[in-house]
């Protein structure tokens, strides 16, 4: 089938099988790979991405349910010249990056609950990225790299 | 070769056309949490899936002459985050709450929990505690029933071939009730619950219970409420005593239900402790 998406704030054309994951459409059909493959079954949140603003595990969505829908990758996530936008830059900063691999994931689920929750307590960060299975860094740095990200919005806002 | 359509329809009217065309055997898609997993080992499961789950008026939370009404198309997360459900339904808020992350919230259906059935469904225990039923349209017309009689075992529905679930509903509990939902798994997150229970309950003017249900998830084959254990609990003076009594009693249900099994060593206190707790939870003892 044809599918029509606006990914990362751009519309996008492609020709896929209907009956394959977004998860699918993005890495095969899009070659978008920043999105990981994890579990595939719902579990790890590697594959996470915003459907219509909503964190969604994208191998747990069909491609057919997203289409003419909006889709934002980890590949949507920066400034406008394309390098790391402030939350990234954390994660560099408290060494919430390790293997890198459910980064994408874990940014994602970040810049999800800080659009919902512009100033969240650690026990609400902590639920926010519950669904995003970590192996290397035991989650404080990531927990503290979303904290602060949001303390540093906060301040910037404040003086503007 | 695509094993498998998928079509999204925009209205009710359309999705039965959808679902009932001959020759096809298809299936209701809302946030395909399950039915993915059901994919993935088959994929052949079905020809076609129909997604309804943007049609507005199946995700519609509303109130209708004294019930409230929650679309099947409503996700975990829209339904614990309505102010109308968190106002009458503190035990479902918890239930939708527990499960999954907010990946799955996200898309996960309360009608998709309910249609899917799993033994382990979150939601279940908490809308039969509340009394709720189903609001279903069959290529013959509507019809309605007791979610506790719409569930008939792990993963079975009374479901007619081309019924389509529109909407969950449950009376609003009387003024001055309290509800509450626990769930045990592995881990706060993602875990498939061991056991669950949800409660609601009433004090009258004098302090004694007028109002007790108690309904167990993951316990028993079909979900219930436990009369023998309700029965117990109506007239009596809220006590850490009673609690201790009614939690032995829903152990004695328990294993009356399902028998004796292989996690029965490990259930039994668990529930008993789990059902001492709830109802400390819904009833709260006078200040000594």
């Amino acid at each position: 089938m044809k599918y029509s998406l606006l990914l990362n704030n751009q519309r996008v054309e492609v020709e896929a099988p209907g009956d394959i994951s977004l998860l699918k459409l993005l890495r095969e059909y899009l070659h978008l790979t920043g999105t990981k493959e994890g579990c595939d079954v719902g579990e790890c949140g590697a594959c996470s991405v915003l459907l219509d603003g909503k964190l969604v595990n994208s191998c747990m969505v069909l491609a057919a349910q997203a289409a003419d829908r909006e889709v934002i990758t980890i590949e949507g996530v920066c400034l406008p010249d394309g390098s790391p936008n402030d939350l990234q830059q954390a994660f560099i900063r408290y060494g919430a990056v390790q293997c890198g691999f459910c980064t994408p994931g874990m940014i994602l689920a970040g810049e999800a609950l800080l659009a919902d929750n512009p100033q969240p307590t650690r026990t609400e960060i902590r639920e926010a990225i519950a669904g995003n299975l970590c192996r290397c860094t035991g989650y404080q740095q990531i927990v503290d790299a979303i904290e602060q990200t949001s303390l540093s919005r906060k301040e910037k806002k404040g003086h503007a | 070769m695509e094993s498998f359509e998928t079509i999204r329809a925009t209205s009710v009217s359309e999705a039965m056309t959808l679902l009932n065309e001959p020759g096809l055997r298809s299936r209701a898609l809302a946030g395909a949490t399950d039915i993915m997993l059901l994919l993935r080992h088959d994929p052949h499961y079905c020809d076609r899936l129909v997604d309804i789950s943007l049609i507005p008026e199946l995700r519609k939370i509303e109130e209708q002459n004294g019930r409230v009404i929650i679309g099947a198309a409503a996700t975990f997360n829209e339904v614990m985050e309505s102010p109308l459900v968190q106002q009458t339904a503190p035990a479902l808020v918890q239930a939708c709450h527990s499960v999954g992350a907010v990946q799955i919230r996200n898309m996960g259906t309360l009608g998709g929990n309910v249609v899917n059935a799993a033994a382990c469904a979150d939601s279940l225990p908490a809308l039969i505690c509340l009394d709720a039923s189903t609001s279903i349209l069959t290529p013959a017309g509507g019809q309605s029933m007791p979610v506790s009689r719409f569930v008939t075992r792990p993963n079975h529905t009374l479901l007619p071939s081309g019924g389509l679930l529109l909407s969950l509903s449950y009376p609003i509990p009387a003024s001055g009730s309290r509800s509450a939902f626990l769930k045990l798994g592995r881990r706060n997150a993602m875990a498939i619950s061991r056991l669950t229970v949800a409660a609601l309950g009433r004090l009258n003017d004098d302090g004694r219970i007028a109002e007790a249900r108690l309904v167990t998830g993951s316990a028993t084959p079909s979900i219930e409420r436990l009369a023998a254990v309700e029965e117990l609990l109506l007239g009596e003076a809220p006590s850490d005593l009673l609690f201790n009594l009614a939690a032995r009693a829903t152990v004695a249900e328990m294993l009356r239900l399902s028998g004796r099994r292989w996690s029965s060593e490990y259930k039994i206190p668990a529930l008993e402790a789990m059902t001492a707790r709830i109802l400390g939870q819904v009833f709260p003892l006078a200040a000594a």
